[in-house]
């Protein structure tokens, strides 16, 4: 906890130095800027969505430990085949075999006894009670294998906005359920709700927010704007926007696939090469799908070996790889793809001020959320990659070529909606509302915005305002969090207004997460 | 959209009886001419040309190949389907099985991995001669998906599940369903095996997976449907949903109370505990105990409480899905789709439903007769002159039909290709999607697009994009050059183009004719020709390797640059 502190403390003298003069070769200002005395920032700002393919149980993920919040949690969850209720707060990490003396169970790789209790967290403002629970005061815990996560909320990096949905317009829990106030289609369906997400509309949907705040800013990327929006993660309609493509990059380290066959000689041909150049990208076809295709081939082979070469630069690989990610549950070390992909996202970053970039959107992603059953050990092993990832992006981007990045980069996370609040016996099914994570040096850090709800579904004389049956109703929405990053992008209000048509349905444009 | 839909089905069938009443091409209208409203089945019969029979195998099989050709020729296509359909299915279980054994006699504590299940889904998409199924199978698995990108589905189980897929295929849709909802691989997949029924005292509830996802992805579908598959909207326009999420509450406490196949059930087989060595591959069983006796009432059947019989109960909730008005037009998108093109019109899709919901004989369900009514509609035949009409070819049909049009062969016997599922491979393995979503969704508009702006569907585009337009050609580059897999195991000789090579126009006509069915521009003919010919084959004193080298180095060029053009990536 005292290392990001001290960082910053250097950052925010650094920032205001000058250390050299404007006339100094880029090369020469990185060269001097090596030590931990950067240069202030440049104009550059990127946002990188980090989307979490299945849907996160979330009330998992950022838990209320008041006693009434927490009791009721404990006694809807702590049941099953494998209970999925997490240990309060303190409760220690026994062995696999050992029994709990809290739960009285023998612990098992990856169970809630296995990995220890709720890491506690303090937002900096406290939250208002929610009608609903008896608490007087509220208190917060991430998952146990949030830990990188909760030392980035300590030290004022990284805050959770709760609650948060895809909705149309406010919407209550008697509004939904007498189906008189709109809300999305399709709710709880993942491809429909995942599309809703990134791009406010079911499957089917063309042009998503990343890609329209694309539009608005590719104008800055001078002759590279085809490297406005790029996935690391397969098509994802989060990144087109009207104008805006998105460029998909593989996560080595040369980028860019080049396409063989191109180059001097193919099979003893030294005509060869040219015709497949202009066949492979002939959009001329009668038939749109051939044309498209060859638009496809003809961007892939129009950038391949420019960015190759950019990513061989010293700017490029000076960044380094992520370390290896322990799982928990096998204890073995292995690769973390999600690290991978944000690797790529940050040498792609490192090399934007030489390819002339200035603004970003990035989609990377991790599957596997969708835990309808041995929820225990699969969320705890994806929670725990999210977190190792994003505390390796946050690392690396404190020193970019010996600038600090991290005010101009934000991360958030996404999800298709987060998971029922009681179990099934091992997992948890489709629901609404979640928590989410944002991350950056320009993120209001150590705080929770928007309202935490009050928790346990409707029983006996207990009723619950903010629960649907088993779904939490969304009380902020996916474009007030969508539009409040986006504002800090560079989209002005109209702008963001044309981007979120049902964002003027909300009291709130911005959730003042940002600075 | 639904506006913009509708005026483009319109123009795909103007175009369409604009062909058949000038007689154009060697379609025989059987029927006489139908029109948007009309209720006759427009079907195909004759396949008297070797481009016309080229195309039928492209949509029906994994790739025409000369003898195929002739024999679609000889015995007319629906003779030809009859044969298809009557010719077993190979088992991709005994496939396995045989490796198995074979493996351990060198290493007894060895296991099966994914790679044997593709060694077999390769040699018979190659090889099989029951052509037509195989090719359904693979339709079939990318609408009931489970997938062993998960690590609880197990090699065996997805073998069986891929045979039993294949011994379904031309049988009824409600015996399929049932085996799809009782095969232990669906099982662990979508999470319904060992599911148990809900617990008021606690709150807990049965996993509601299953209950969802064969109600939105394998029958019925989220929206509710006119009887060609347009959506019904309501009053303002707005799609009318197909069940509510209590629907699917409800028909969750029906999946309860299935687990492994022993054959002494206990409460330990239920939740997995001593397993019978067969219960990878048989169907799921019953265990009272874990069934909810609650009612259960869903998309308007309630069934009442107090039954103890989970398996009569799964009876009665696959019966609703069964006969849902629903079912015939989802699923007759989906397999047109699969077989012939992304965007029917709602015509085409409202025969194939006409068949689903009736073959004739007052049978429903039947899908030898919907096999049959999509691949004879003249929609399926006339494909080729809409720019809307067709689909991308899946790339790992691609491989396969470079496989058989060149009749590639495997050194090892066993077709060592290995997964193809990284996105600088081919961005596909078989029954390896990402998700019960597939590689790609039947709704899929590629945004920034000619199609996206008019209003197309192209789901194989959702694996499309700039890496792995390059992967999949650096992928035949090698396949082409020096075969695929371990050891460049299944390879090539082109032994019939190296005997063309010499005349480049015969090159370039033999891969118009393999390859795209007669439909080469005459550009990609002409860069054929110049690339072929600038590929000297040496006289005089040149040695018979030379020559060979230089011939089939000509071979290769025709097919690297037919096999990597737009034209090519497009089947209409």
């Amino acid at each position: 906890m005292t290392g990001p502190i001290h960082r910053r403390r250097l950052l925010s003298i650094g920032g205001g130095l000058t250390v050299l003069g404007a006339a100094a070769p880029f090369a020469a200002q990185l060269a001097a800027a090596g030590s931990a005395a950067g240069q202030s920032a440049p104009d550059y700002r990127a946002l990188v969505c980090i989307f979490m393919f299945g849907g996160n149980d979330s009330h998992n993920t950022v838990l209320a430990t008041d006693a009434d919040s927490y009791d009721r949690y404990y006694t809807t969850r702590n049941t099953g085949s494998s209970p999925i209720a997490l240990l309060p707060p303190g409760t220690a990490p026994i062995a696999i075999g050992a029994t709990s003396s809290y739960t009285g169970r023998v612990a098992t790789a990856g169970s809630p006894e296995h990995i220890g209790g709720i890491l506690p967290i303090v937002p900096r403002t406290p939250q208002p009670v929610p009608a609903g629970t008896n608490a007087t005061g509220r208190t917060f815990g991430l998952h146990p294998s949030l830990a990188p996560l909760k030392t980035l909320f300590d030290a004022g990096r990284l805050s959770v906005v709760a609650n948060v949905g895809t909705l149309v317009r406010p919407i209550t829990k008697a509004q939904y359920q007498a189906r008189n106030t709109a809300y999305p289609a399709n709710l709880f369906s993942h491809n429909d709700q995942q599309s809703t997400w990134q791009a406010g509309a079911s499957e089917g949907a063309r042009v998503g927010w990343g890609g329209r705040l694309g539009d608005m800013i590719t104008g800055m990327n001078g002759t590279n704007s085809l490297f406005t929006a790029i996935s690391t993660a397969g098509n994802a309609v989060f990144l087109s926007g009207q104008n805006v493509i998105q460029y998909q990059m593989t996560t080595n380290a040369q980028p860019a696939v080049v396409i063989n066959g191109t180059g001097s000689t193919l099979f003893g041909s030294t005509v060869a090469p040219s015709r497949v150049r202009d066949t492979i990208q002939d959009q001329t076809s009668d038939s749109l799908f051939a044309a498209d295709y060859g638009t496809v081939a003809n961007r892939s082979m129009a950038a391949a070996t420019n960015l190759n070469i950019q990513f061989g630069s010293a700017a490029a690989t000076a960044v380094p790889a992520p370390t290896p990610f322990l799982n928990p549950v096998t204890g073995l070390s292995e690769t973390n793809g999600l690290a991978s992909q944000l690797a790529t996202v940050a040498r792609m970053i490192a090399v934007s001020s030489s390819m002339g970039l200035k603004r970003q959107v990035f989609f990377v992603s991790i599957g596997g959320w969708d835990n309808h059953d041995v929820q225990n050990t699969v969320q705890a092993v994806n929670l725990g990659r999210v977190a190792h990832a994003m505390a390796y992006f946050d690392t690396v981007m404190g020193n970019i070529g010996g600038l600090n990045m991290r005010q101009n980069v934000t991360a958030f996370t996404a999800s298709d909606f987060s998971r029922t609040f009681t179990t099934n016996g091992d997992g948890t099914d489709h629901a609404w509302g979640g928590h989410h994570f944002v991350m950056g040096g320009s993120v209001k850090g150590g705080d929770i915005y928007g309202q935490y709800p009050t928790l346990g579904v409707d029983r006996g004389t207990f009723r619950n305002p903010d629960m649907a049956g088993n779904a939490l109703v969304p009380t902020t929405s996916v474009d007030q969090y969508a539009a409040t990053m986006g504002r800090w992008l560079g989209a002005s209000e109209g702008g963001l207004d044309a981007i979120f048509p049902n964002l003027r349905n909300f009291p709130a444009r911005d959730l003042g997460f940002m600075s | 959209m639904g506006q913009m839909l509708l005026q483009r089905s319109r123009r795909i069938w103007l175009t369409v009886l604009a062909l058949a009443v000038a007689g154009c091409g060697n379609v025989n209208d059987q029927a006489g001419a139908g029109g948007p409203s009309g209720t006759s089945s427009p079907l195909i019969e004759a396949a008297s040309t070797k481009q016309n029979a080229a195309r039928f195998l492209t949509q029906a099989t994994f790739g025409p190949t000369d003898a195929s050709v002739l024999q679609v020729q000889a015995l007319g296509y629906r003779g030809w389907l009859d044969q298809q359909m009557a010719t077993p299915s190979s088992s991709h279980l005994a496939y396995v099985d045989n490796r198995i054994a074979q493996i351990r006699l060198t290493n007894p504590t060895a296991a099966l991995d994914a790679t044997q299940f593709y060694e077999s889904f390769w040699l018979y998409a190659a090889t099989s001669p029951a052509q037509l199924r195989e090719r359904m199978k693979l339709a079939l698995s990318e609408i009931f998906v489970i997938s062993l990108a998960d690590p609880v589905v197990e090699v065996r189980g997805a073998a069986s599940y891929y045979d039993m897929l294949g011994n379904n295929a031309f049988g009824n849709y409600r015996t399929l369903l049932e085996q799809v909802s009782l095969h232990p691989m669906m099982g662990v997949y979508l999470t319904h095996m060992g599911n148990q029924k809900e617990d008021p005292a606690t709150g807990r509830s049965p996993d509601e997976n299953y209950s969802r996802e064969v109600m939105q992805l394998m029958s019925i579908g989220v929206e509710q449907l006119n009887p060609d598959g347009t959506v019904r909207r309501d009053a303002n326009g707005a799609a009318i949903p197909s069940y509510t999420s209590a629907d699917i509450t409800e028909m969750a406490k029906v999946f309860t109370g299935f687990s492994w196949y022993h054959p002494t059930p206990s409460n330990n087989t239920f939740l997995g505990r001593n397993r019978d060595p067969e219960s990878a591959v048989r169907s799921m069983i019953p265990y009272a105990n874990y069934h909810s006796t609650n009612s259960k009432t869903f998309l308007g059947k309630t069934i009442p409480a107090g039954s103890t019989d989970a398996r009569a109960e799964l009876n009665e909730a696959l019966d609703v899905l069964f006969n849902h008005p629903n079912t015939g037009p989802f699923l007759a998108r989906r397999l047109i789709q699969r077989l012939v093109t992304s965007n029917p019109s709602p015509a085409y899709v409202g025969r194939v439903a006409a068949v689903f919901n009736n073959n004739g004989q007052g049978v429903r369900g039947d899908l030898a007769a919907v096999t049959r009514a999509i691949l004879l509609d003249r929609e399926a035949s006339t494909i080729g002159t809409d720019p809307g009409s067709g689909k991308v070819r899946e790339p790992m049909i691609r491989l396969t039909n470079w496989m058989r049009a060149f009749e590639a062969t495997s050194v090892s016997g066993r077709y060592l290709v290995g997964s193809t599922r990284a996105n600088v491979s081919l961005g596909q393995a078989p029954l390896t999607a990402p998700s019960v979503f597939n590689f790609f969704r039947p709704g899929y508009v590629p945004p920034n697009t000619r199609l996206g702006a008019a209003n197309l569907t192209a789901p194989e585009f959702q694996i499309v994009d700039e890496v792995s337009v390059a992967g999949y050609a650096n992928t035949m580059l090698g396949a082409i050059g020096n075969g695929i897999g371990s050891g460049t195991d299944v390879r090539a000789t082109y032994a019939r183009e190296v005997a063309l090579a010499h005349d480049a126009n015969a090159l370039a006509d033999r891969m118009n004719a393999i390859l795209l069915y007669g439909q080469m521009s005459g550009r990609l003919r002409q860069r054929i020709i110049d690339s072929v010919n600038s590929v000297a084959i040496p006289g005089g004193t040149a040695t018979a390797a030379q020559i060979n080298t230089a011939r089939l180095n000509r071979a290769r060029i025709a097919i690297y640059l037919t096999m990597i053009s737009p034209e090519y990536l497009v089947q209409r």
